[in-house]
């Protein structure tokens, strides 16, 4: 991330602090980290090779069972199936509508700090308090049916809640603040006067974007598409207050199985299966775009 | 290679004008430069020609054709950007080729014409490179050739030398002059610094809040300066306020000079350092006044001398090094001299009031 | 051929199109712009419809959010302020956030501080391995640390899961990348001859850090600050894991009655939310432009 590149090897003049002095002021954070982050994530690691008694709790084990089971199991192929595939739709939605702002956002001088205000706000709101927004507007008697039903366009209430379709359009907009901060940043850099310069040489809107654009923002563009499907991959109350009980993804499901059902070692192998599958599918893509540009 | 013709253009930002009432005529091949302070309006005028932004009001000509609301991709105007702006995926050679692909030319003619225009500007031999292997003069003569080589009806450069190190200005500089010469192409080159802009231009412009201020090739605006703006922010300038009396000048503190072209209602004049020549003896020349040199600033090429007039008005003198009579500062009086023809009545009254 | 050659005469060179197709061509041009600015609109309205709608559903006079409503009040709100699950979600939340903001904030300093010279060995990792909480998915954070602290449970007899300090844990892991990507970006910002300036003065290395570095860096520090808060405030998926029957924090309320069902306090309760983390941001942007944070 950001920080990362920010920081630059320094030369430090004589009689600064030492470097063990150094070492002794990032300690703690470290120690901190280790204990409340790495050591619970390996003991998750080794709880997923336990096996599940039901009614006796966790038996210590090291067994690929759990690991075959959610292979094997079609209930938790379905599940990753459809994580999978809401996460791909979310993605490129959310792309196909986030670039368009993510450049409008870039290129205006005057409203540019008022519309980053408009995205960065819904983003640290809260996803339950976003769905209760669109729960509103896709009920029963929500906006979108009181609208249909005022225009004549139907004659009953569609029922659009608790369907792949609300988790969709909430995910969306989930997605939305993340791809657009991520590609309006890049496209921020890239500055308007190489869209100028390409126009002023008789590229139409079409080609200034197709040849310029797009090519210049495409490290963004990459970036917001990780971003966008781990989250969308990770998705938890979205799902859960848009989906109803019926549409399973693989966050509720394996808090469900460590919270409601105590199978530890189950909660664990689909923590890991879900970062295993969203690695390796973020690294598909990488390669896919790369063979695909000559 | 047009003459363009702009008329009562006007641009504003909501009750805000940036640009109000621009009027001017463009000879074909002819070099005008647009000067003056930042927020002057110079930018978006250009801007407006390149169509990068629509005027509030009035027109664009080129040649007879109306392109006031063309879009920038079918004007035909190539833009030379401050920031250079090449296209930093493609290579020299592309950048240079881009806009003949998007005018669907050949293979074999644009590496033909690519080539020349990358000769032209000595970048032949770096065809291949990427942009951000280039020097920032490198860059420019590379933008340069982009711009030139869709052989544009009209060439606009937006303070090209602005990023460059003064050595390097003053050789692209000459560079641009030479091949704007040889192209014939009518061009406008935006700038803030007046030096650069009297080497280079055939007529400047000289702008202030959003409004011309004086038009005219460089020797005349600097010699007969419109306004008191003009010829402060044109080369060092010295004021005096006063009035007319009998055709002649006269100061608030009682000098008193003679001046070839005197509007009857100036209320200020001024002389050029340069112009002021200090001698040891009276004579019989006009506007010999008696002084006494306050201070002296060595430039290089010359002096500058802080001179207090015996009624109180003080000048600056210039002294060019290789110049007879280089007095020192002291209690010695010296004789200053200022020819009639070069103490030049200015009718604005606001005399250096401006920033 | 000369460079100057002309194909056409002067001034029509930029007719190359035919005049019939050129009206074809922006008429193309014009459907392109307007796709363009319905993805911006589009885009627009995802983020914002679930936030204007929970606005309005608040002030609903009826319970069931019914469109369109029979009529307004701002009852809800007081409605909201009486229940005990929001007020009592909130103020764990505050409690939480400010907690984890202060230690965040408390190892974060010293830790940029030193990191942000590279010197400590393996400096680049070390940051990559603070900063990744932010990347890894929060549901899986949230189950490791729930299992462990069960285990220490277990181990201790101390009630941990649910408690202030379990949940402070499991914040204090969003807090520290966010404390460390704004500090680490503010101190780069900090000339370092002012620094030098001060050492020729004859400051201590220690004094260098307190009577310069620091006040230098105080924005950064604010900002850090405020931007925790709205994270561990707005948190969901951590604190899924971490707390306990009665002991839940504003989110989960809002989340686990939004299960239950959707009416105006939940909204009312969720326009208080969004206005503080609004204001939250608003008070970052002062000290730090949010343009620069995200």
């Amino acid at each position: 991330m950001n920080a990362r590149e920010t920081i630059v090897a320094d030369e430090v003049p004589p009689g600064s602090i030492s470097v063990v002095t150094e070492a002794g002021l990032v300690a703690p954070a470290l120690v901190i980290t280790v204990v409340i982050y790495l050591f619970p994530l390996l003991l998750l690691v080794r709880y997923s090779f336990n096996a599940f008694k039901p009614g006796e709790f966790m038996v210590t084990a090291l067994t690929l069972e759990n690991y075959v089971n959610v292979i094997v199991d079609p209930y938790y192929r379905a599940v990753l199936a459809t994580t999978i595939s809401m996460a791909l739709a979310v993605t490129i939605l959310s792309l196909v509508l986030g670039i368009p702002l993510a450049h409008f956002i870039s290129r205006s001088v005057r409203y540019k700090k008022a519309l980053i205000l408009l995205v960065i706000i819904p983003l640290f709101v809260g996803n339950a308090v976003r769905a209760a927004g669109w729960m509103l507007a896709l009920g029963e008697q929500g906006l979108v049916n009181a609208t249909l039903i005022r225009l004549h366009l139907v004659g009953s209430p569609l029922s659009i809640m608790f369907t792949p379709a609300a988790v969709l359009i909430g995910s969306i907009s989930v997605n939305i603040p993340f791809v657009v901060l991520t590609i309006q940043s890049v496209l921020e850099g890239v500055g308007a006067s190489v869209e100028e310069a390409a126009s002023s040489l008789g590229a139409t809107p079409f080609e200034v974007f197709r040849k310029v654009t797009w090519p210049l923002a495409l490290a963004g563009i990459r970036t917001a598409t990780v971003i966008s499907f781990i989250l969308s991959m990770n998705a938890y109350a979205t799902p859960v207050l848009l989906g109803g009980p019926g549409f399973q993804m693989m966050a509720p499901v394996l808090t469900d199985e460590i919270l409601a059902k105590n199978n530890w070692p189950l909660g664990a192998t689909l923590a890991f299966v879900l970062i295993a599958t969203t690695l390796g599918l973020t690294w598909g893509f990488g390669r896919l775009r790369l063979r695909a540009r000559p | 290679m047009s003459r363009v013709t702009i008329h009562s253009l006007s641009k504003y930002y909501g009750t805000s004008a940036v640009l109000d009432g621009f009027e001017l005529e463009i000879n074909q091949g002819e070099l005008v430069v647009f000067l003056g302070p930042s927020g002057c309006g110079k930018t978006t005028t250009l801007r407006l020609i390149a169509g990068f932004i629509t005027p509030s009001s009035g027109r664009i000509l080129v040649g007879e054709r109306d392109i006031t609301h063309v879009p920038a991709y079918d004007r035909n105007i190539g833009v030379v950007f401050q920031n250079y702006a090449l296209f930093p995926h493609l290579s020299v050679f592309e950048n240079v080729a881009f806009g003949l692909r998007r005018r669907k030319r050949s293979e074999t003619e644009i590496r033909q014409k690519v080539e020349k225009a990358l000769d032209m500007v000595a970048m032949g031999h770096l065809a291949n490179r990427m942009p951000r292997e280039l020097s920032g003069g490198q860059q420019q003569r590379v933008a340069i050739a982009r711009a030139v080589v869709i052989e544009p009806d009209v060439l606009l450069l937006d303070e090209p030398l602005s990023n460059l190190d003064a050595k390097l200005r003053l050789s692209i500089r000459q560079e641009i002059r030479r091949l704007q010469k040889s192209l014939g192409i009518t061009t406008i080159l935006v700038t803030h610094d007046q030096e650069e802009a009297m080497s280079i231009a055939d007529r400047l412009v000289v702008m202030k809040d959003g409004e011309i201020q004086q038009i005219g090739p460089p020797q005349r605006v600097y010699a007969e300066p419109a306004n008191t703006f003009v010829a402060d922010f044109i080369g060092g300038a010295n004021f005096l306020t006063g009035r007319v009396i009998d055709n002649k000048f006269q100061t608030a503190n009682g000098l008193i000079l003679a001046a070839a072209h005197l509007p009857p209602d100036c209320r200020s004049v001024v002389i050029r350092p340069e112009r002021i020549k200090i001698t040891s003896h009276h004579g019989s020349l006009d506007n010999a006044i008696t002084a006494r040199i306050a201070n002296e600033t060595f430039l290089g090429s010359g002096r500058i001398f802080d001179v207090r007039l015996q009624g109180g008005d003080t000048l600056s003198v210039y002294v060019g090094a290789g110049e007879d009579g280089q007095p020192s500062p002291g209690h010695d009086d010296v004789v200053l001299h200022i020819p009639a023809k070069d103490v030049v009545g200015i009718r604005d009254a606001t005399a250096r009031a401006e920033p | 051929m000369s460079i100057t050659d002309r194909q056409s005469a002067p001034g029509v060179g930029a007719d190359r199109r035919p005049a019939r197709a050129a009206d074809r061509w922006y008429a193309w041009v014009g459907i392109g712009r307007a796709i363009y600015f319905v993805g911006v609109a589009a885009s627009l309205f995802c983020l914002l419809v679930p936030l204007v709608l929970v606005m309005w559903l608040s002030v609903f006079e009826s319970e069931i959010p019914a469109i369109p409503p029979s009529g307004y009040t701002f009852g809800w709100y007081g409605k909201a302020l009486a229940n005990k699950q929001f007020t009592g979600g909130a103020s764990l939340s505050f409690e939480v956030a400010l907690l984890a903001t202060l230690v965040g904030l408390g190892i974060s300093i010293p830790a940029s501080l030193a990191l942000h010279r590279r010197r400590v060995p393996f400096s680049g990792a070390i940051v990559q391995f603070l900063m990744s909480p932010m990347i890894l998915p929060a549901i899986v954070i949230g189950a490791g640390l729930y299992v462990a602290l069960i285990r220490l449970e277990i181990a201790t007899g101390l009630p941990l899961v649910g408690s202030t300090m379990g949940l402070g844990a499991g914040h204090v892991l969003l807090t520290i990348p966010w404390c460390l990507r704004l500090l680490l970006a503010n101190i780069c910002g900090v000339n370092r001859t002012i620094e030098e300036a001060a050492a020729s003065l004859g400051a201590k290395p220690f004094a260098v850090l307190g009577k310069v570095t620091l006040p230098l860096m105080w924005p950064g520090v604010v900002a850090a600050a405020l931007f925790s808060f709205v994270v561990s405030f707005g948190n969901l998926e951590i604190s899924l894991f971490l707390v306990a029957p009665g002991q839940i924090t504003l989110p989960i309320a809002i989340l686990q009655y939004l299960e239950w069902r959707i009416d105006p306090s939940v909204a009312a309760i969720s326009v208080l939310q969004i206005l503080l983390i609004t204001a939250g941001l608003l008070l970052t942007d002062r000290f730090v432009p949010l343009t620069k944070v995200v």
